[in-house]
């Protein structure tokens, strides 16, 4: 990214599971659907995968937020990952919390067919860092 | 229910007749010169103290990976000790078949680097402690100091008589080498429920100040009886890195301070131990800059263990929340 760009724009890291959300991102891609710059999604073979301390070592490395997407509850390719990730990350929202830093950690349910859902997602969440990355600097 | 009325003799011989078997050891306390130390035992249970006022470390940590089936262990110890003996058999961390896990009743504790010296009668040793104003913070927050965890315990009534309870089978083995009949046990007993604290908010500017100090020395980690990982992720290079993968890092990311990775550290940390947290405080007395880290790990693990209605160490039989779930459940998780 180049360094003007660094400055004002926000940074999320994604981490997408490899048969549903990462599926609909590509298909987002294939669709011609755009999503902001800044959003790095990282293939995952399942969101149980997802260490919570993956998402806090981002958080602590700078970026402005995270998310987990993966498939629906009761769709998971290895039957029951994603009932893990959902508790998971509901502690890991209940920690951040407390620290009061709710908003950097998204949890997102994405079918592969839903390219655009999947964008809509991920763009209402850019447009809240972003906001809330100007609030921040004006006040 | 019915308990069985002891006093410390009793015990004493009890754990004698126990050891009198091949492949037996006791664990416990031992009185020795004014001071109260874990002690493990072969032959006989010298100056066996049932109480100790000073707390050094979580015993359970010297039981960790104790994994043989042919020896077996008597352990008479703190209730947060047994507690975090209760979470180490759920993640198969030490064997539940070769260990008798007996609670006692806490009065709460000071910490070993006060100089102050208690008497060890129970109701002496708990006027004293109370007068004293030195009780550690995690004992005055305490949520379970009641001997009721375990396989049995040993409780305390108003007259300052012992009475011992098994709560599973392998506490009525215990039961059954002490000398005397059982008796329908008091209404109530001197050590009451820890009190309800606050739910734990705060935010990163008063984490940093606390933290400030951090010199990474990893002890409270190390002095952790849950923490048990064998490979941590931070013995590698990975989340905090050494040498060139430093230099790198401070390259890509700008004005760091140090030591590196301290925030991620704790962070970390207090996520993995936050079902499993028994809110010991080991890891505030092994902290050389004094750092209040109870405040913090016990704070996040209890709000973290309320969204699931678990508590640590409270049950055999209760899953930590998160090995297991429920499809029916937290229907605002997503965003």
């Amino acid at each position: 990214m180049a360094e003007a760009e660094k400055k004002d724009g926000v940074e999320i890291v994604g981490f997408a599971c490899s048969y549903c959300s990462f599926k609909a991102s590509e298909m987002a891609g294939s669709l011609r659907l755009k999503y902001p710059e800044g959003v790095k999604v990282v293939q995952v073979p399942c969101s149980s995968r997802v260490d919570p301390a993956f998402v806090l070592k981002a958080l602590f490395e700078g970026v402005d937020g995270v998310f987990v997407a993966g498939c629906h509850p009761g769709d998971c390719h290895f039957i029951k990952g994603n009932y893990y990730t959902r508790r998971k990350m509901a502690a890991l929202k209940e920690m951040l919390n407390a620290f009061s830093m709710k908003e950097k950690l998204r949890l997102f349910w994405v079918s592969a067919a839903e390219a655009r859902r999947f964008v809509e997602k991920v763009e209402k969440m850019y447009s809240q860092l972003k906001d809330a990355r100007h609030e921040r600097k004006e006040g | 229910m019915n308990a069985k009325r002891v006093d410390v003799e009793v015990i004493r011989a009890a754990v004698e007749q126990f050891l009198a078997k091949e492949g037996r050891l006791a664990f416990g306390f031992e009185e020795h010169n004014g001071s109260v130390r874990h002690r493990i035992q072969r032959t006989a249970a010298r100056n066996l103290a049932l109480f100790n006022p000073y707390f050094d470390l979580n015993g359970l940590l010297y039981l960790r990976r104790f994994f043989s089936k042919d020896a077996r262990i008597l352990a008479i110890l703190r209730p947060c000790e047994i507690r975090a003996y209760v979470e180490l058999t759920k993640l198969t961390q030490v064997e539940r078949t070769s260990l008798i896990a007996v609670s006692v009743d806490c009065f709460g504790s000071v910490s070993s680097k006060e100089d102050l010296h208690f008497p060890l009668d129970p109701l002496a040793l708990k006027s004293a402690l109370e007068e004293s104003g030195k009780l550690r913070y995690a004992c005055t927050v305490c949520r379970e100091p009641r001997g009721l965890v375990g396989d049995a315990g040993i409780r305390v009534d108003a007259e300052g008589k012992l009475w011992a309870q098994a709560f599973t089978p392998v506490g009525e083995e215990f039961l059954n080498l002490l000398h005397g009949t059982d008796e329908p046990a008091p209404d109530a007993f001197i050590v009451a429920e820890g009190r309800a604290t606050d739910r734990f908010q705060t935010d990163m500017e008063t984490f940093s100040r606390d933290f400030a100090k951090c010199i990474m020395c990893m002890n409270c980690r190390d002095v952790c009886p849950v923490c048990y990982c064998v490979d941590c992720v931070f013995q590698g290079d990975e989340y905090v890195p050494k040498g060139d993968a430093f230099i790198n890092k401070v390259f890509r990311l700008g004005d760091t301070a140090l030591p590196f990775g301290k925030e991620v550290f704790h962070f970390i940390r207090m996520y993995h131990v936050s079902q499993t947290c028994v809110g010991c405080g080991a890891c505030e007395e092994a902290c050389p800059q004094r750092i209040p880290l109870t405040k913090y790990m016990k704070g996040t693990s209890e709000r973290l263990q309320k969204l699931f209605s678990y508590m640590s160490g409270r049950s055999f039989d209760e899953a930590i929340p998160y090995l297991t779930f429920l499809e029916d459940e937290l229907k605002d998780a997503e965003d």
